[in-house]
């Protein structure tokens, strides 16, 4: 990739970390044998993206802030004890989980209940391999990273149903199967979004859209807004977030999968449903809202400051969503994702790749995308009001105050002067 | 080729142990796939039987029982056992007094309707959030309650012939402040849940009640109301002279979740206007009439009904010209509305259940007594 | 394709993938062998990297075990109790004959035939490549399995229906 921008080689250039890991890897190469390097530079990468990056990231934003924020939007405070300003309250939290005993009924399948909580750990330390921090700070830089993040966004359904299975409940295996459901409902929306998204830029990887969005100067979202909003719903469902959140509430009845798990086990799954909130968080800041660009600001500002900063951004709309909105039903969700979602994901791609079509005949003049962008969002919104029209949504039918009578008198029906 | 893949019913315990505020409860219903097919109550478990325990105490002893009978509601409680021993032994009222009585009658309502709307609001899922703000606006009327009577919830402040003490000189402001700061409230209530979609298409449609099953099955309150029938006893059989304040009836339209719903916020607004009316033509003058410690009503028997947040509220009380009652009987409100339960929740899902539950707005003690 | 790397990489999938396989065979609990085979996938998947086709990779992953397993897993759940165990039959020997007839055939295949290697990296299939032929020398079959799809979509759909809502259909 062609360098975009004035950065330097020296090692101490820290806007761009990626001098400081090859200077090492370089003067480790000399000393290690063989093919040595290439496992230094996987932990090197782990070491930076996921403990530095992501455990506090996910401790400090996803624990104690979420509960924060949603305390304050709920007019109280949220943990303020544990050390300054509470900020030790995940590690209270981590503590008390480990020490506590993780119990496991004795019909139960033991060793599929031990492995599902590390499966469902994997997409959210996978994942970080193929996001660009930077120019130069990927771990792994491969042409199909796009696709990559709908692999392993398989796996936790794997894990769900694993866990909900192994519990020997009835009822926290009906809660599996309903939230495997949805979880599959909601993966073909997500891919046409996305495809959205790969149609426009011409490219699957993610290196690839960044580089779009700085060639062209403009965020990938002002383009494709439905795919952003079809991806953020479609994203919380594959997350188990409210307003979706039916593996979480519907558990009031029928037991979700994870009753049976308590202690670490249990601290594992809520810990990285945060972890893949964060990296699904990441995944959007880097297709959607351009990655570690942002119009030129990369030259005196850090990339992966700009890039922390957007994954940050984005959790905070999940964290929004969650304190604010009412749950769905299982039934009316999937009606949902079947009967609006899906159509207007198939719509985005009709009017994009015919946009895509008609920006290629114009050999990719650089104007032309910010009359596409434009368009699109005025057509967006027309599309989801028009199709929610022709689903049968009427709002003006609902009234909002009930009648107001003066005096105690009968029944008076619906259509009747009070 | 239907009906290859079959389902068997089983059944599930909904309760006793709610993760909502709606006490200890139990629904058995049989369950296909995932529609209800059979729903069944099964109450008791908090049944400390105060009927029969009043029989052994003077009649101003039973005033702090019918506080915990519907434990979120005391006030009107109280209200409803004293019009019941006055009408008894024939004692009147002084005007004072009757205003003092509906000022926190209609207090105590909005402070029971925030509870009811905030909790249903926490059954349909909205994570706490309007909990928490309905809670906010709960504790100014439950710190007027704690000056006024010294306790919160269990206030035990209505006596036999009027109130037990006299305003004093923090209320107004406190009125006045609550008058000021309630509207925002139902406000951003009505904008974060009444036009939410979410909350639309899970309420809406959901519990739907007849207005002949209503009537038939003798519910009263917010559910009849919500059912269009436009039956509120203030307005009916005047008590506590609510016949010279000016206040509506709110009625809904279909009879479903979301009705009774909007029905509870709009009642919100109407105590406004009556606490307002009542606050500022608050005649001077004794707040009680005197009446011996040991009162013995001459024989007979009566039944005063009162409109207490959940619905007719009725006191049935006989006399042997004893100190204590020969007979005492709540008529509960909440008890009497969840015998439509079975009707509203079978063909439902589970979690349609749950959000019937929500708005009918029971308190397991006055069910259970 | 050389390099201590890959050859390291290819002995590693090639026992997991086997075992996975194995496992698949021998486990007596029927879902264990359904997990048994998302790791044959996974591996299977880990191939297609080694020969340089990362999308087909994952594509593997994506339409095998985020689909395809998950189909599996339904199927095996909604089926009553008694046919969960992979238990013993009478088709054993007739079973291990067969696959030993078969495994015979194939190694004499495999000794047989004339394998010639290529030297240098292999040329990957990459997406534009794919999507190109899929558009443009395949499109027929392409059409066609998108419709086969959506006969068995409506099927399935058809099949689970009670007859009263098919009652409401034929009303409506």
């Amino acid at each position: 990739m062609t360098p975009l921008f004035l950065t330097s080689d020296r090692w101490y250039d820290i806007r761009d970390l990626g001098n400081l890991s090859r200077a090492l890897l370089d003067a480790a190469d000399k000393i290690l044998p063989g093919g040595v390097v290439y496992v230094l530079a996987a932990l090197i990468g782990f070491v930076a993206s996921f403990l530095l990056f992501v455990l506090p990231s996910q401790l400090i934003i996803g624990v104690y802030g979420e509960r924060r924020i949603i305390g304050r939007m709920q007019s109280r405070l949220g943990p303020n004890r544990v050390g300054p300003f509470g900020l030790l309250q995940p590690i209270a939290d981590a503590i008390k989980l480990i020490q506590k005993e993780a119990l496991t009924p004795t019909q139960a399948d033991r060793v599929v209940m031990y492995i599902a909580p590390i499966i469902f750990v994997m997409p959210a330390v996978l994942l970080w391999a193929v996001i660009p921090f930077g120019e130069n700070m990927v771990i792994a830089d491969i042409p199909v990273s796009l696709m990559y993040f709908l692999a392993v966004s398989a796996l936790p359904v794997i894990a769900t149903f694993m866990a909900g299975w192994s519990s020997n409940n009835k009822y926290s295996l009906f809660g599996a199967m309903r939230i495997v459901s949805m979880a599959i409902s909601y993966e073909s929306p997500l891919v046409l979004a996305l495809l959205g998204a790969v149609v426009m830029s011409g490219t699957i990887s993610l290196s690839g859209m960044v580089a779009w969005a700085d060639e062209y100067t403009i965020w990938m979202v002002f383009v494709q807004p439905l795919a952003l909003v079809i991806y953020f719903i479609c994203v919380s469902a594959e997350l188990n977030r409210t307003p979706v959140d039916i593996a979480e509430a519907e558990s009031e009845i029928v037991a979700g999968y994870l009753t049976e798990y308590s202690g670490m086990k249990w601290g594992l799954f809520y810990g990285m449903d945060i972890g893949y909130a964060l990296a699904a968080s990441g995944f959007a800041a880097t297709v959607f809202l351009g990655g570690w660009t942002f119009f030129g600001l990369e030259e005196w500002v850090p990339g992966w400051l700009i890039f922390i900063a957007k994954t940050h951004l984005f959790y905070f709309l999940f964290i929004w969503t969650r304190g604010t909105l009412p749950r769905l039903r299982a039934d009316q969700l999937m009606a949902f994702a079947w009967k609006f979602l899906l159509p207007l994901g198939v719509f985005n791609l009709l009017i994009v790749s015919t946009e895509r079509m008609l920006w290629a005949e114009q050999d990719y003049a650089k104007g032309l995308i910010y009359v596409f962008a434009l368009v699109n969002i005025v057509l967006s919104v027309g599309l989801v009001y028009a199709w929610a029209r022709f689903n049968g949504y009427r709002p003006e039918r609902t009234p909002t105050r009930p009648r107001l009578v003066k005096q105690a008198g009968g029944y008076i029906p619906v259509g009747e002067r009070p | 080729m239907t009906g290859i893949i079959k389902s068997e019913p089983f059944v599930i315990n909904i309760g006793p142990q709610h993760p909502s505020t709606h006490g200890v409860f139990r629904i058995k219903a049989t369950v296909d796939g995932e529609k209800v097919i059979d729903a069944e109550m099964v109450m008791g478990y908090l049944h400390r039987s105060m009927e029969k325990l009043a029989e052994e105490r003077t009649y101003t002893q039973n005033i702090p029982f019918t506080d915990r009978t519907d434990y979120l509601s005391s006030m009107s409680n109280n209200l409803g056992y004293c019009l019941a021993v006055e009408k008894l032994a024939g004692i009147e009222v002084p005007p004072r007094g009757n205003a003092i009585r509906v000022i926190m009658a209609e207090l105590q309502r909005l402070a029971s309707h925030c509870m009811a709307v905030g909790a249903f609001a926490n059954d349909t899922g909205a994570w706490q959030t309007p909990v928490m703000w309905a809670f906010r606006e709960r504790e100014k009327i439950l710190d007027i309650f704690e000056v006024t009577s010294g306790a919160r919830l269990t206030c035990n402040y209505m006596r036999i012939g009027g109130v037990a003490f006299d305003l004093r000189p923090e209320f107004e402001p406190m009125v006045r402040r609550v008058l000021r700061e309630f509207p925002p409230f139902i406000d951003e209530m009505e904008g974060l849940l009444s036009e939410n979609e979410i909350f639309i298409a899970r309420t809406k449609g959901v519990g739907v009640l007849t207005p002949e099953m209503a009537i038939n099955s003798s519910l009263s309150g917010p559910m009849l109301r919500g059912s269009g029938i436009a039956w509120d006893i203030r307005k009916a059989d005047p008590y506590c002279g609510y016949e010279q304040y000016d206040f509506d009836i709110p009625i809904g339209y279909n009879g479903d979740s979301y009705d009774r719903f909007i029905v509870r916020l709009e009642e919100m607004r109407q105590s406004l206007k009556i606490i307002q009316q009542a606050l500022d033509g608050l005649p001077g003058g004794p707040f009680r009439t005197e009446v011996p410690l040991a009162l013995r009503p001459p024989k007979g028997e009566a039944y005063a009904r009162i409109e207490s947040p959940r619905g007719e509220l009725g006191y049935y009380l006989v006399s042997d010209e004893g100190p204590s009652p020969y007979r005492f009987h709540i008529r509960p409100p909440s008890f009497i509305n969840l015998s439509a339960l079975k009707e509203m929740t079978v063909g439902g899902t589970v979690a349609d259940a749950i959000v019937v539950l929500g708005s009918i707005d029971i308190v397991v003690g006055e069910i259970d007594r | 394709m050389d390099g201590f790397g890959v050859s390291l990489a290819f002995w590693v999938l090639a026992a997991i993938t086997l075992v996975a396989a194995g496992g698949v065979m021998v486990s007596r609990n029927l879902l264990h062998a359904v997990l048994f085979l998302i790791l044959t996938f996974v591996g299977v998947a880990g191939f297609f990297v080694l020969l340089s086709a990362d999308f087909i990779a994952m594509a593997q992953v994506i339409i095998y075990v985020g689909a395809i397993a998950v189909l599996v897993l339904f199927a095996v759940l909604l089926t009553p109790r008694a046919s969960r165990d992979n238990g013993e039959t009478r088709w054993a020997l007739p079973g291990v004959l067969l696959s030993v007839c078969l495994a015979a055939i194939f190694l004499f295949v495999i000794h047989d035939t004339a394998w010639k290697t290529r030297d240098g990296v292999p040329q990957g299939l990459s997406a534009s490549d794919l999507g190109t032929a899929l558009l443009t020398t395949w499109v027929v079959p392409f059409e066609i399995a998108s419709v086969l799809l959506t006969a068995a979509l409506v099927g399935a759909i058809m099949l689970t229906r009670s007859p009263e809502e098919e009652a409401e259909d034929a009303l409506a």
